[in-house]
């Protein structure tokens, strides 16, 4: 039985939620009919895998390489179907400007749905190491799948690019690797939920007015990770939080949230959301009048990227954000990508593609030093450590130790110029790296 | 929480219950004369959503939106009842996995025709405001879907306890092969009957879209507090979708902001102690023989 529910293309998911809503609709359903149903009317095709093989197809050089086998874990179904479709044109992309190829090995991607489950993704781990046989594998959008398979790959010596799911732990050592822990086997490309929130916090309390906080923040772990690190860059230079209100991840109605907030003094508001819920929350936040009551709006960068900019618009004028990129960073790799990504699906990249993208210039820089070997694993990965390039988003690197992204965060206000909602730069913290040993 | 923080968020509950009745109206309507669970539900609600999205798009006007969107559920209902569902009249079990079908190929097909993207439907003009209640701001918006919940409990009471049709859906509820060896033609009353309670969800998504917006996974849970709403007020009775929407929506608003990691369980707990006390729900009727 399929059965999807959060109702929000957010960035991580707890998947835990499926299973409890699953046997709710099941349970209800059956309270009402005499008879028990097996439960769950959901949104998603039940679909397997789109397997694929790259675009391009090599011409007729026959090279006496193998092809190079990336196993692609992303969601083509449910609720973050549409964040699995865009990294998925960066990945296709990228190959193809680079003729099919990655150094002298033909690329052939092996594509799987990971339908936002840890289970499917953990089978479908299992899939790419003894069936499919493939070099390596990237993706993975949403934490806990990151967190469920990285046993798995780490004991199969499977080196994996992870270029969403953006929990702390992943590229942290932890006490008895719980949740879960690095291994020299992760690479990520995209961010971890401290790098994103600690310099917002650390910005805002040099100046007197932005030292004490409000925090609202979907309540699930990049959530709260978020949070927890906004907190701690406010403290470097004295701020503090003042309360906090939790919505659930996923929830519908935010004037009741908003409500809280505006019963409270503290005029600066953390939030953290994304996809849907930052939707839903600035736009209770502008039926309420916050903005003419003086309240001001603070949060990770996914509050006001695109998808949520589209549908919003002014409303989130004024709201100062952090990310690592945005769209109209003002540089030439930037450009570049944006002028082809354009071109091949006639719209923008989001931040998606950019991590992708990201994660294939990486590999294919790792593999031009080893020559296109991914035999040897230590040398790959010693390749990978020593990648670093320019990228959409500025420079890149990998921290050598965690194998999380070093790269610039940029502390951006949503301004409405010309018709056009954007997000202006202000300032920028250079090499942000994780504080994970 | 102060006098005025609970009266705001009262009417934030009390707003999000009218929701809930006009959405599980429907549900309770088909359920009471057909004896159908229609899982399908929350797909018609989230439907009706996409339709008046692409309606608005086209007119630009939200009425019209509103107007046309749940007759085009209405239509799609008088299609699907004797297409399909009445091949399977009195198989519950069956009935229910064809209503979970439908669910999925409605939702795989909005997918594919709006995109699995989130959207958003602009407040009508004028009603994109706030007024001033007990000193602070109010989303005017919230207060017309009070006003119009009200409205339509006071059509349907109307229509069910008044009209002749309303006496032959009673008859119906009451007892469906009594009617029908009375010459009242059911094959005609029951696609009827489905028509208006899909008409009713699609005209839920309509009211929904703005305050929530339109996103994948919006049908499902549209679905479970539809589901909870009629089982605690009572299978089948317009009252029981009153009673367990008013109970519900203020409850669910009070549990996510004073008890955020028990809300769904307050709910739930509300449900089991109602069907503790009354096991048919607050309004409903024990039935036998079926």
């Amino acid at each position: 039985m399929d059965t999807d529910e959060i109702t929000t293309p957010e960035r991580d998911a707890k998947g835990a939620r499926l299973t409890r809503r699953q046997v709710l609709i099941a349970g209800s359903a059956a309270a009402l009919a005499a008879c028990a149903p097996g439960g769950g009317g959901g949104t998603a095709s039940p679909t397997a895998a789109a397997t694929g093989a790259a675009t391009a197809a090599a011409t007729a050089a026959a090279t006496p390489a193998p092809a190079l086998k990336i196993g692609m874990l992303l969601p083509f179904t449910k609720v973050y179907a549409e964040l699995g479709a865009s990294q998925k044109r960066a990945a296709d992309l990228y190959v193809k400007q680079q003729g099919g190829k990655l150094a002298n090995r033909t690329v052939q991607f092996v594509y799987e749905d990971e339908a936002n489950d840890p289970q499917v993704g953990l089978q479908k781990t299992q899939k790419f190491i003894e069936q499919d046989q493939v070099d390596l594998m990237m993706g993975i959008i949403a934490t806990p799948i990151a967190y469920a398979i990285r046993n798995t790959v780490d004991q199969a010596k499977m080196i994996y690019i992870g270029t969403n799911a953006g929990g702390n732990a992943m590229t942290r050592e932890t006490t008895d690797c719980k949740p879960t822990c690095k291994s020299k086997y992760v690479f990520r490309t995209s961010f971890s939920a401290w790098q994103v929130s600690y310099p917002l916090g650390e910005w805002l309390s040099r100046k007197p007015e932005t030292k004490e906080f409000f925090l609202c923040f979907s309540n699930y772990g990049f959530g709260t990770e978020s949070a927890a690190a906004f907190i701690e860059g406010l403290a470097k230079n004295g701020g503090k939080e003042t309360g906090r209100v939790a919505p659930p991840l996923g929830n519908a109605d935010f004037v009741p949230f908003v409500t809280q907030i505006k019963a409270q003094a503290t005029k600066n508001v953390y939030s953290f959301f994304s996809g849907t819920d930052a939707i839903g929350y600035i736009r209770a936040w502008n039926q309420l009048g916050m903005p003419a009551a003086g309240y001001k709006m603070y949060g990770a960068g996914f509050l006001t990227e695109q998808d949520v900019l589209k549908e919003v618009k002014e409303q989130a004028n004024g709201a100062i954000t952090s990310l690592f990129w945005s769209v109209d960073l003002d540089n030439a790799e930037n450009k570049a990508f944006r002028e082809v990504y354009q071109k091949e699906y006639s719209l923008l990249p989001d931040v998606f593609a950019v991590q992708m993208w990201d994660g294939m210039k990486a590999l294919d820089e790792a593999l031009k030093k080893t020559s296109g070997n991914t035999k040897d694993k230590d040398a790959l990965i010693a390749a990978l450590e020593g990648v670093s390039f320019k990228s959409p988003r500025g420079d890149f690197s990998f921290d050598k130790s965690t194998h999380n992204v070093i790269h610039d965060i940029y502390i951006r206000e949503v301004k409405t110029t010309g018709g056009q909602t954007v997000n202006t730069v202000l300032d920028k913290f250079g090499k942000v790296t994780d504080p994970g040993k | 929480m102060s006098f005025d923080l609970v009266v705001q968020q009262a009417l934030n509950g009390i707003s999000f219950g009218a929701l809930l009745f006009i959405l599980a109206a429907g549900l309770s309507l088909i359920f009471g004369m057909m004896d159908v669970v229609n899982l399908a539900h929350g797909a018609f609600y989230m439907l009706g959503a996409y339709v008046a999205l692409q309606l608005v798009q086209l007119t630009g006007q939200f009425w019209v939106a509103a107007l046309v969107a749940p007759l085009v559920l209405a239509a799609l209902g008088l299609v699907i009842e004797p297409l399909l569902l009445r091949r399977l009249r009195g198989r519950h079990l069956d009935q229910v996995l064809l209503t979970i079908g439908v669910s999925l190929v409605i939702v795989d097909l909005i997918g594919l025709v709006w995109g699995r993207e989130v959207r958003t439907l602009p407040y009508p003009p004028g009603f994109d405001g706030s007024i001033a209640i007990g000193g602070s701001a109010y989303p005017v918006y919230r207060l017309f879907v009070i006003g119009f919940a009200i409205l339509l409990a006071a059509v349907l009471y109307y229509v069910h306890r008044r009209t002749a049709i309303g006496a032959v859906i009673r008859a119906g509820v009451d007892d469906a092969p009594m009617l029908s060896a009375l010459g009242v033609d059911t094959d005609r009353l029951f696609a009827i009957t489905f028509a208006v309670g899909a008409g009713l969800a699609g005209l839920a998504g309509v009211m929904a879209a703005p305050a929530f917006g339109l996103q994948p996974g919006m049908d499902v849970d549209a679905l479970i507090y539809s589901l909870i709403v009629i089982v605690v007020g009572g299978l089948g009775t317009l009252n029981g979708a009153g009673a367990g929407a008013l109970l519900v929506g203020p409850a669910d608003t009070f549990g996510k902001v004073l008890f955020p990691e028990f809300a769904l369980a307050l709910i739930f707990a509300i449900m089991a102690l109602v069907l503790l006390g009354r096991p048919s729900g607050l309004f409903g009727r024990i039935r036998i023989g079926r």
